[in-house]
């Protein structure tokens, strides 16, 4: 898996990426909460797929930043679902998309604060221990802080060394977040603990103010990004790379090609040689 | 708890911000963002309800769907870990509120029911099916039902006619739901009231029909004997056709 580069499994391009056609990825993700439990035909589809392609997840539910205990009946049915899938890599969002028990279904900014950090590590282990193997934990987009005490770069590398966990490191909301709230992408890489980074997520997002990008999953990769994303591989050893895209599907070409770009930039820097771009996946 | 207290009331007041649309003061926020988060949260669940119920949401028109789908997520507290589940739970809550009765839209639940139902047959997990043969006598043999399906009973024939007059409808009608093994896709058969007897007792007994064709017959009438098996042999042909009946338990 180490510097191939996968694709997000998503229902509208379920089809064109079991058939390898016109999408080639070297390993697939998909989220367990949009396929645990299910029959019929999208059960197929994912039997399909698993068995063509590696796989990794990325949690929408778990809700480690949340302030009530964790649902263990839920993580034990995701043991299973990770198990049952063979599941390489599991990560989580680092936000909460749980409040007073009611489930909100997006990501919410987890406060930057000592007490957090040593709530949330303590989460992220207990879940470790119950999975039976590390997690990493995503940073994610945010629009504003919230009654933050410390930087997002410290309550990162807190959590990271607290926890034992490992990091997904999404180049894009790096980005985002730098745009919205003004600080170098750069440095903010170089202050990640970029020895524990186990993943990494690229994806497409839209500007939708003048000083506001919102991380969106549904438009093409932008330079900068590219950029960012250069600068970051440069630093750290292979790890295997996520196209996130989740709707606007119509140009399956270009989302092709945006594979086999993050490939050359892969091939460029860590001299990984990919067998889906030769066609024989 | 490692987390304060003070922390804590922060998460949940950005959470029920997000939920109600509630004006709320938070400390360290950049001004004229945290609206960002009521909108994408609120379109995600508006979006999961709109594509649960395209046909409830329409008849219903925009403003008093938007209503339901704001009081919903106001004042419940979603349980589902997996989104394609709420939607139940919003019919759940509506039915527990009697919101068919207050804006007199009797027909209301048995549409949301029916709605998703639909989605509840097409996702549920593969059931396990006992072994069968393609060949046998559907009066004698115990027939196998097709697992993945649900009989609803209606009160309103929201499964068959537009929802245009169709109060002066209220009756007990009964729709199958099923789905078809080889595809996936999901079917729906309006049943007569002895068409969801006969099924429901194949499905809850396992018994062949003649066991129980006295009843049958009472309750269509019908005296002629070689009638009612000709309805009966008539009727399970049709269901196998259909794939709802796989076929005849292997004895
Ligand atoms: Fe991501």
């Amino acid at each position: 898996m180490k510097g191939k580069v996968g694709i997000g499994l998503r229902r509208d391009i379920a089809n064109e990426i079991i058939d390898s056609e016109p999408i080639r990825p070297d390993f697939i993700e998909f989220a367990p909460e949009n396929w645990m439990g299910i029959g019929g035909y999208w059960n197929r589809i994912r039997e399909k797929a698993v068995s063509k392609y590696p796989v990794t997840c990325h949690g929408l539910s778990l809700s480690l930043g949340s302030p009530e205990e964790l649902d263990w009946d839920f993580v034990s049915e995701l043991k299973a679902f990770l198990d049952e899938n063979q599941v390489q890599i599991y990560s989580e969002h680092l936000s909460y998309t749980k409040s007073k028990n009611a489930h909100l279904y997006d990501l919410l900014p987890i406060p930057f604060r000592k007490d957090a950090v040593d709530h949330v590590s303590e989460r992220i282990m207990r879940v470790q221990e119950a999975l039976g193997r590390r997690i990493a934990i995503e940073n994610v987009s945010y629009y504003t802080p919230v009654a933050a005490e410390m930087s997002e770069t410290d309550f990162i590398c807190s959590i990271v060394e607290k926890s034992d966990c490992r990091l997904l490191l999404d180049v894009n909301n790096v980005y985002v977040n730098a745009f919205n709230h003004g600080y170098d992408a750069r440095s903010f890489i170089d202050n990640m603990p970029l020895d524990r980074v186990e993943y990494i997520h690229m994806a497409g997002h839209e500007k939708v103010e003048k000083d506001l990008i919102i991380d969106t999953h549904g438009r093409p990769i932008i330079d900068p990004v590219y950029d960012l994303f250069e600068y970051t591989i440069d630093r750290m050893e292979p790890v295997p790379v996520l196209l996130e895209r989740d709707y606007n599907f119509e140009d399956l070409e270009s989302i092709s090609a945006e594979l086999d770009h993050l490939r050359d930039l892969i091939r460029k820097k860590w001299g990984v040689v990919h067998e889906a771009a030769q066609g024989n996946a | 708890m490692k987390l304060h207290k003070e922390t804590r009331d922060i998460q949940h007041r950005l959470g029920d911000y997000c939920k109600t649309g509630r004006e709320v003061s938070l400390p360290g926020v950049t001004e004229g963002r945290i609206k960002h988060y009521r909108r994408l949260v609120y379109n995600v669940v508006k979006n999961s309800m709109d594509q649960a119920y395209p046909i409830a949401s329409s008849a219903l028109g925009t403003v008093l769907w938007d209503e339901l789908v704001n009081d919903f997520f106001s004042n419940h507290a979603p349980r589902s870990t997996q989104i394609w589940k709420l939607p139940h739970e919003f019919y759940e809550y509506h039915y527990s509120k009697n919101t068919a009765t207050k804006l007199k839209r009797a027909w209301l639940n048995d549409l949301l029911w029916f709605e998703w139902a639909e989605i509840e047959v097409h996702t549920m997990p593969d059931r396990d099916v006992l072994p069968y043969n393609e060949e046998g006598d559907s009066l004698v043999d115990p027939l196998i039902l097709n697992p993945e399906h649900e009989v609803l009973q209606l009160e309103f024939p929201v499964h068959k006619q537009s929802l245009v007059d169709i109060e002066s409808h209220r009756g007990e009608y009964y729709v199958l739901l099923y789905r078809e093994p080889e595809t996936g896709r999901v079917r729906f058969i309006d049943l007569s009231v002895l068409h969801a007897f006969i099924l429901m007792k194949v499905n809850e007994e396992g018994i062949p029909l003649n066991e129980f064709k006295g009843e049958i017959a009472s309750i269509a009438s019908i005296e002629s004997e070689k009638y009612l098996d000709d309805y009966l042999r008539d009727f399970m042909g049709n269901l196998m056709e259909k794939k709802m009946v796989l076929g005849f338990a292997v004895s």
